[in-house]
């Protein structure tokens, strides 16, 4: 049914520019969701995120001074 | 809290297996495209040898350096990362050894198909369908080590490099599988399934995003890995890092269609692709930014680390090549950009400076870890920074000039209104020397690559291999939320991989729906035209040695609607001329002129003779020698498979037709075009592929005269 419907819009939509405009939207309340998120989050688990790589859990010490020079 | 802590190893023969391969076709697809760039203007050094003539090793160049040096460059990343990141040795082993020699396996079968000329024809996508099948497979067992890894992990949440390998997986998966339909008529020859107009879509969505999830995503995830190690400091931005990832996957998926702006593309479908894709920048400068700002304070380890100097030039090459992307998909832009050089100076800012200087500085920092020794020479790690990026400079700037210039020589007019380059050649004659330059960058690249596999040759012989390092961490407490209360639902994300899976599929698939599903619904989409008809037999077989020579590797197919193309080469491409191609066969670069209208422009003989030595017709021409198509027999047998196939995705040829009619009309013409040919003075032979040939370059844009464009009736 739902399928019958937007099938047929779709297939009488004359201006297309609709498509614009629904994905401009769609995607700024995308972007306005994910900083809002990304905002809210928490500053010690950024940190602690931003810190996982540099702990491997490798028993022998892996740092970059260490192995290079 | 917990306070078992568990012991176990990180499989590094995984690693070193993928490094090793990645230096290994890295040289080999650099030195192809290394004799590509020499055929440019010295047509002769394929030695008149089909299998290694520019059409054919084309593909080959842009496959092996993207499926087998970055290919293998992503894999060892995510391999040596996911492990220490998820605190886990990878899920399976032996998945881990399918996804290698299966992936090595591949690229063999695709080093030896495309010369020989099995090729589908579509940009990164030309391996024919077994090969297809084949990647399916492996893919899928790259991702269920990739999952089940996450699943046995120790570390609850999921670091931001591991949200990029997942969008990979993924969005590599649906793109893959959309853009191969394909109906086989052959052991290794196909049809797609898609047309024309529907064709170029789906196509140019699956180019233009395996630029995005194989080249860029990961690379994304490995610098987010590699960057903070080698500065031994945390991300810039971890929050930053957040935004760039979702606002980057949910936007790429929609910029395919900036590969066919000015086309006979719909409109609306150019416009969302152009605007999508200047929204790009946003999110690719914030990942660039976070990048470069996470050395801050420690731009004195850039000085003496190898490694690091090679990180700031690729982090700042993405940079580069994000910003001049969405540039060049401004329609205005464009228009002067798009069939030049201008394109490919842009795709190897990109793939030697983002790809190749990240893979380089990848290499760097893992041999001397998994050999648990020293660099074997910083000076000549060095020596190797400065000499690639001086041959990317000598290839990139000769190149933009180049493409700049035939761009501008394309349009030019004289004052009376005339063309004032009418003839193509000139254009290209004039930035040979351009490509000269460009092939002394691409030497110095590739000595600088032969250079760092020295290097880490020696490092390996100077060290002892681990094959495996030891590591200690806490199992994953089953209920977090128990201990810690309740968690905040991003939290829940971080640590839900499948939710986050799902997520993330979604968001990718949002922009690939809205332009692709209206594209096949809407019948306005492509106007048909009543007297296009399908190709006959002997067109067809044309079509495929068309196809077989990479002949779209030079000379595109799609007239734009400007005068200075209308003026050069006739009345501009209409949607409706290409329902029958399976596949499009537009092209995206112009070496030779657009062969849209080439019927009928020569008689039957020039074609002969242009085949048989180009300077011939055209003093001076780029274009090689065809000697063997004067020579080979046409393959017929296959014939009544190939118009099945065709029929099977929907090319009208009458039923039965394929069972003798067929045969009886590709005698017909071929007779004629040998008859064409002897008033040409030329002795041709009615069963040789010249003539199949001869016959598809002489149907090209001859449907559409005198003909009215109508809209198919509902």
């Amino acid at each position: 049914m739902i399928y019958h419907i937007v099938h047929s819009l779709l297939r009488e939509a004359e201006n297309l520019n609709v498509y614009g405009l629904f994905s401009f939207f769609l995607f700024f309340g995308f972007f306005i969701g994910v900083l809002v998120w990304a905002f809210a989050l928490n500053e010690n688990h950024l940190d602690k995120m931003g810190g996982l790589p540099l702990d491997g859990g490798e028993r022998r010490g892996e740092s970059s001074e260490k192995i290079q020079s | 809290m917990n306070t078992n802590i568990e012991t176990f190893k990180y499989d590094n023969r995984i690693v070193r297996a993928f490094a090793i391969a990645t230096v290994v076709w890295g040289i080999v697809g650099m030195l192809v495209g290394l004799l590509a760039a020499v055929e440019l203007f010295f047509p002769g050094a394929n030695l008149n040898l089909q299998f290694i003539t520019f059409g054919r090793i084309r593909p080959l160049h842009t496959n092996a350096v993207i499926f087998a040096f970055v290919g293998n460059g992503m894999f060892m990343g995510i391999y040596y990362s996911l492990q220490r990141l998820c605190k886990a040795r990878m899920f399976s082993d032996w998945l881990s050894w399918f996804n290698f020699w299966g992936w090595q396996l591949i690229i063999v079968s695709a080093a030896l198909t495309l010369p020989l000329g099995f090729t589908t024809s579509k940009e990164y996508a030309e391996l024919e369908w077994p090969i297809k099948i084949a990647i399916t497979i492996v893919w899928v067992a790259f991702a269920v080590n990739l999952f089940g890894t996450i699943v046995k992990r120790r570390e609850k949440h999921m670091y931001v490099a591991i949200w990029f390998y997942i969008a990979t997986v993924v969005t590599i998966a649906v793109l893959h599988i959309t853009n191969s339909m394909s109906m086989p008529w052959s052991w290794l020859k196909s049809y797609s399934m898609y047309a024309g107009v529907q064709d170029a879509l789906v196509q140019w969505w699956y180019g233009h995003n395996a630029v995005a999830f194989f080249l860029t995503t990961p690379y994304l995830g490995l610098m987010y890995y590699f960057l903070p190690k080698a500065a031994n400091r945390p991300v810039f931005s971890y929050r930053l890092s957040i935004i760039h990832f979702w606002a980057l996957v949910f936007l790429y998926i929609w910029a395919g269609p900036h590969h066919l702006l000015y086309s006979a593309l719909p409109d609306w479908a150019q416009s969302l692709g152009m605007v999508f894709s200047l929204m790009l920048i946003a999110p690719s400068w914030g990942g660039m930014l976070n990048g470069l700002l996470t050395l801050r304070g420690a731009w004195d380890k850039v000085r003496q680390d190898p490694m690091l100097k090679f990180m700031v030039v690729a982090v700042t090459a993405y940079g580069m090549a994000t910003l001049e992307g969405p540039l060049l998909s401004i329609k205005t832009v464009n228009s002067l950009s798009h069939y030049t050089d201008w394109t490919i100076a842009h795709v190897h800012v990109g793939a030697m400076g983002w790809n190749g200087f990240l893979t380089f500085s990848m290499l760097y920092y893992l041999f001397p870890r998994l050999y648990n020794t020293k660099l074997w020479s910083v000076k000549l790690a060095n020596y190797h920074f400065w000499i690639a990026l001086l041959g990317m400079m000598f290839y990139a700037i000769p190149i933009y000039i180049a493409g700049i210039t035939e761009g501008l020589m394309w349009k030019q007019f004289t004052k009376d209104g005339f063309l004032q380059y009418p003839n193509f050649l000139e254009t290209i004659l004039q930035v040979v020397p351009m490509f000269k330059l460009r092939a002394i960058g691409g030497t110095l690249y590739i000595v600088g690559t032969l250079m760092m596999a020295y290097n880490l040759y020696k490092t390996a012989k100077s060290g002892v291999f681990e094959p495996d390092t030891e590591a200690q961490a806490a199992p994953l407490e089953k209920s977090p939320a128990a201990v810690q209360g309740k968690p905040a639902w991003h939290r829940l994300l971080e640590g839900r991989p499948l939710f986050f899976t799902v997520l993330a599929t979604v968001a990718i698939l949002v922009g690939g729906l809205v332009e692709i599903i209206p594209m096949f619904l809407i019948q306005q989409n492509v106007p048909t035209i009543v007297s296009v008809h399908p190709y006959t037999p002997l067109e067809v077989l044309g079509r495929d040695i068309y196809i077989r020579e990479g002949c779209l590797g030079c000379h595109s197919q799609m007239i734009r609607p400007f005068r200075s193309e209308t003026e050069r080469y006739g009345e501009y491409s209409k949607a409706g001329e290409f329902v029958y191609d399976h596949p499009f066969l537009w092209g995206s670069e112009r070496k030779g002129p657009d062969l849209a209208r080439e019927g009928g422009r020569y008689p039957d003989a020039w074609h002969y003779n242009h085949m048989d030595d180009p300077r011939s017709t055209s003093p001076g021409s780029i274009m090689p020698r065809y000697l063997w198509l004067l020579t080979q027999k046409m393959e017929t047998d296959s014939l009544p498979a190939r118009l099945n196939a065709l029929r099977k995705v929907g090319v009208p040829y009458p039923a039965g037709y394929e069972n003798g009619p067929a045969q009886k009309d590709l005698q017909a013409q071929a007779g004629k075009v040998v008859a064409n040919l002897k008033q040409g003075s030329v002795k041709g032979e009615a069963d040789k592929e010249i003539i199949a040939l001869i016959a598809y370059l002489q149907r090209l844009g001859t449907d559409i005269k005198s003909a009215p464009v109508t809209t198919a009736a509902k």
